[in-house]
């Protein structure tokens, strides 16, 4: 009897993780697409804002198109090309995630040099790891929280002042940046858990409430076979 | 199958593209934004066929400027902040360039714009540069500072890179200068090139 109740629990456990995975793997699979829409707002976006802030380097009366132009057409196009590609052929991927998680960082470096640093383009850091939070996968805002702070990392190292406006800032500057990343990033991470065990737990009651369904049909049908064998008898 | 490995493919190719643009985008951005322009080839004195008055009383300050260039903006916020960190020991022009064959109005920029709203500053067009020339400067942003005796203090960039706002040794030296904290100082220039060729070049 114990081992018919045992299997019937890992019945309904196997179902309820079947139900888990295909939820999260449809959500998965949304934040994809609307990744790779994103992607494309983002690569307009940094064009026209190029053609706008520095369409053109001069020399005298001179002008040619300013590298600008040439980095938000060329640059913007390279980095969204793999993601773009990934969430097309293989959506759902915890590749494609992590993927998409560094080219999103890459856009927003992307963007705040091609408004020339402006602190308010900074903001976009931010709302990207908001969106990279619809995952459901922290480990996903983790990739991004890395991207960012080797970009930092590297660019103190090798070119300071075009983050820190210092040309010797202290060697521990870049983790005062991600500090605030990665400050956001607590709230995220526990907004993916919690998101995560709500979806757990309620892929646990359907596949429960499948199971009673199943088990008031098998009654249904065994009553119905019961009275018919009854009524046959009867007559 | 074909699909499964034109995919593949694909996918890798992308992947090379990815990478290779992440590391071009930085050399040309780095490259970019930490090239110097032409630094200038400043006489020690102030220029006497110069059509600006200079202050007898006070320091004086030229910035160069090329209304078009997107990096000068930069140098206009740097401008602001020793503006104000100098206070009314400081008499400051902008020359904002203007080709003369080009018509009026052509440099009426944000950048322009900007340049007026400073306090204590006076905006001249320098036809064709003409006055960038007798000051011996080529770049946008290039600043001259000069003492009560017409001497040249300072000369250089007040900007740290390319368009790069912020605390910087150019900027820094111009305010210690002017308040007897250094004594002479120069920076390398980050704009747009304004003229090519100093006023005796030029003659030649």
């Amino acid at each position: 009897m114990s081992e018919i109740a045992t299997d019937r629990e890992s019945g309904i456990d196997a179902r309820a993780t079947a139900l888990r995975d295909e939820q999260l793997r449809a959500r998965r699979v949304r934040v994809d697409r609307m990744f790779v829409w994103l992607f494309l707002v983002q690569y307009v976006g940094g064009i026209i804002g190029a053609l706008t802030v520095s369409p053109y380097a001069w020399e005298g009366k001179v002008h040619t198109v300013h590298l600008h132009v040439w980095i938000a057409v060329a640059g913007g196009a390279g980095i969204i090309i793999l993601p773009i590609l990934l969430a097309i052929f293989r959506p759902g991927t915890t590749l494609t995630r992590h993927v998409i998680a560094a080219s999103q960082m890459l856009s927003s470096a992307l963007l705040i040099h091609l408004t020339g640093g402006r602190i308010e383009t900074h903001f976009h850091v931010f709302g990207s790891l908001a969106f990279l939070a619809f995952y459901l996968d922290w480990k996903a805002l983790l990739t991004a929280t890395v991207v960012v702070a080797g970009d930092h990392f590297l660019r103190g190292i090798f070119w300071p002042e075009s983050v820190y406006g210092v040309a010797n800032p202290e060697w521990w500057r870049f983790l005062e940046h991600a500090g605030w990343v990665a400050f956001e990033d607590v709230f995220l991470i526990w907004a993916c858990v919690m998101g995560k065990r709500e979806i757990t737990e309620s892929a646990a009651r359907q596949a429960q409430v499948e199971h009673l369904s199943e088990l008031e049909q098998l009654k249904s049908a065994a009553l119905e076979m019961a009275m018919a064998e009854m009524q046959v008898a009867s007559a | 199958m074909k699909r499964r490995a034109l995919i593949t493919a694909s996918l890798i190719a992308a992947g090379l593209i990815w990478a290779v643009t992440v590391g071009a985008m930085y050399q040309a951005v780095r490259r970019f934004e930490t090239t110097p322009g032409r630094g200038a080839a400043a006489r020690t004195m102030w220029p006497a066929r110069s059509r600006i008055v200079p202050g007898r009383d006070r320091w004086t300050l030229v910035m160069l400027v090329h209304p078009h260039c997107s990096c000068t903006p930069a140098s206009l916020q740097e401008l602001e902040r020793i503006i104000e960190m100098s206070g009314t020991s400081l008499q400051t022009y902008v020359l904002v360039y203007r080709p003369a064959d080009f018509p009026a109005g052509w440099e009426k920029t944000e950048t322009f714009e900007a340049a007026k709203r400073l306090q204590r500053t006076h905006v001249i067009v320098d036809a064709d540069g003409a006055e960038a020339r007798l000051f011996g400067g080529f770049t946008s942003g290039q600043t001259f500072l000069y003492d009560r005796e017409g001497a040249l203090r300072f000369s250089g960039g007040i900007t740290s890179l390319r368009g790069h706002a912020g605390v910087n040794r150019g900027s820094k030296d111009v305010v210690d200068i002017v308040h007897a904290k250094a004594q002479q100082g120069t920076h390398p220039v980050f704009g747009c090139a304004i003229v090519t060729t100093t006023e005796s070049e030029q003659r030649q």
